[in-house]
Parts: C-alpha cells; sequence; structure tokens
C-alpha cells in the first residue's frame, strides 16, 4: 500500500495546462489575496457574499478548457467538457432527486 | 453487499470560509503531500445561474487507490478517474458534493456525497459536514468473491483519506481566519 513519490509527479495528461489551472484557481479563490495583493477571489468576495448576477473569471476560464479540451485523452472524462446540462444531471441522477431543495430541507 | 457509512463533522467557522477551504483543498501545492492520494484535479465545467444564486461545477479527481496486490492483479491498475459534482446555492448557504467512479466501473461503484451548511445552533460561527459513503463492488465481477473482504478494505481507505481531509480544511479555515483577522500566519 506504500505511495511512491514517483506516481504523484508523473503521468498527468492535462499538465500541460497547470499554468492556465493555476491562473484560474488564482481568480476564481486565490490564496495569495488578501496576503500579497495577488490574484482575486470571486467566489468568497462575491458569489458567496450575495453578488452573484455577474460571471467573472471567463477569459481565465476559457482558455483553461481550451487546453484540456486539447489534452483531455480519457473519453469518460472529456464527455463531461462539452455538454452544458451534464453538471446538474449528474447530480440529480445520482440522488434521485434536485439536490438544492434536499440539502437543506426547504422547498424551493 | 454494499459497504455504506455516513460521517458528520462540525468546522468551528462560518460557512462562506468552509466552503471557501472547500474549494482550496485541492487547489494550494501545499496541501498535496498530506493528501498524496489525489494526483490531479480539473475542472471540467462551471455554470452559474445568475437569477438564483447558483454555481454548478463539475470536476475530473484522479486518484491513486493501489489495493491489494490480488486485486491489483485482476484490475490492472491503480488510478481511478472519478468525477465530482458541485452544487454552492449562496441564497441557502448550502453546497453539496457529489462524486463516483467512472474508471473501473465494471468492478466497483464508489459514492461519496458531501454536504456543507450553516450548524442549526450557531448558523453564522459553524458549519456542520454530513458525509455519506457507499461501496459497492459489482455482483458480477471478477471481485465478488471477495467482495465484502474488499469493500471493508476500501471503507478504512476512504475513513484515512477524510481524516486528512478534514486536517487540511482545518488548516486552510485556520489561516483564513487570521487573514480575515489581519493577522499573518
Amino acid at each position: 500500500m506504500g505511495i511512491t513519490r514517483e506516481k504523484n509527479s508523473s503521468h498527468s495528461s492535462t499538465s500541460p495546462c497547470s499554468h492556465l489551472r493555476a491562473a484560474y484557481h488564482n481568480c476564481f479563490n486565490s490564496k495569495g489575496f488578501a496576503e500579497q495583493n495577488l490574484g482575486y477571489r470571486w467566489y468568497s468576495e462575491k458569489f458567496v457574499k450575495g453578488h452573484w448576477e455577474k460571471e467573472e473569471c471567463i477569459s481565465e476560464w476559457q482558455k483553461y478548457r481550451a487546453c484540456l479540451s486539447e489534452h483531455l485523452d480519457d473519453k469518460h472524462l472529456s464527455r463531461f467538457l462539452e455538454a452544458e446540462t451534464v453538471v446538474d444531471a449528474a447530480i440529480k441522477d445520482d440522488s434521485g432527486s434536485p439536490v438544492d431543495g434536499a440539502a437543506t430541507g426547504v422547498p424551493e | 453487499m454494499v459497504k455504506a457509512y455516513s460521517q458528520e463533522y462540525v468546522y468551528k467557522h462560518p460557512w462562506e470560509r468552509v466552503t471557501s477551504a472547500s474549494w482550496r483543498k485541492f487547489a494550494d501545492p501545499e496541501n498535496k503531500r498530506t493528501l498524496s492520494h489525489i494526483l490531479e484535479v480539473d475542472t471540467l465545467n462551471r455554470k452559474l445561474d445568475s437569477q438564483s444564486g447558483k454555481l454548478y461545477t463539475t470536476r475530473a479527481i484522479t486518484i491513486h487507490a493501489p489495493g491489494p496486490w490480488f486485486v491489483r492483479k485482476i484490475i490492472g491498475q491503480d488510478i481511478c478517474h472519478c468525477v465530482e459534482s458541485t452544487v454552492v446555492d449562496a441564497q441557502l448557504r448550502s453546497m453539496q458534493l457529489n462524486t463516483r467512479n467512472i474508471s473501473l466501473q465494471k468492478f466497483v461503484e464508489v459514492v461519496e456525497k458531501i454536504q456543507y451548511v450553516p450548524h442549526p445552533d450557531n448558523p453564522d460561527g459553524w458549519t456542520v459536514c454530513r458525509q455519506e459513503t457507499s461501496i459497492q463492488i459489482k455482483p458480477l465481477s471478477a471481485l465478488a468473491s471477495m467482495a465484502e473482504k474488499i469493500e471493508q478494505r476500501c471503507a478504512e481507505k476512504f475513513l484515512q483519506n477524510s481524516a486528512k481531509g478534514r486536517e487540511v480544511m482545518e488548516r486552510i479555515c485556520k489561516y483564513l481566519e487570521a487573514e480575515s483577522g489581519g493577522i499573518s500566519l
């Protein structure tokens, strides 16, 4: 059951996208935001504070996603890149009911 | 033949901080050593419902899951791809993550559901994490005869890993707390 270090550093098909992934994370919910004034935290500064009307980090996301569609070689995974509705479908299909209301017991 | 269990854990941090930490758990490079079973995490899709304040995200999670040698011999690999679907409802303050394996499906089906909601006794200060996991060896697979044993081992491994996950979450929450108070760590 030993975990070898080589396993962790190698193998990934999406590693060419790692800098674009980092750029996206940096905008979505950056670690360095408060500390060094680097990046941005759309999730914690806007979204959870009620300012969800405007989607941000769009260009970072598009670049990252474009890279993934080029490098993601697993066909099971790549189908999730395309479909618009997969996100909901994966969840609903799983729990048998929409998550939103069920999560808190509050009906919509 | 399903091994299922649930866990509940209370973070003494507000929901906003805990869910922010949840996004950072796999993204921050310094957690890689603790969460060494997580090889790769990529966001495959995201959608914001700007009317209702819901954020839908799909991620691919590649896990290093080495089983005992006799299992490895049958399956022939020790890497497993999972898909995680997340819905964050900012209005209701709820985050729900559902993860299931998409590789090795003919052998095993693992479903994990995690939910973060404000704690009823202290909704602005604490957060409850409820986690449900089910592991099922497919009845007609080559592993069926040892299903119970493998499910048990799987469950033990999952419990160990979720303890590591909590440790990382607590660390990030603490960091975020210090940061919001202007104290540098």
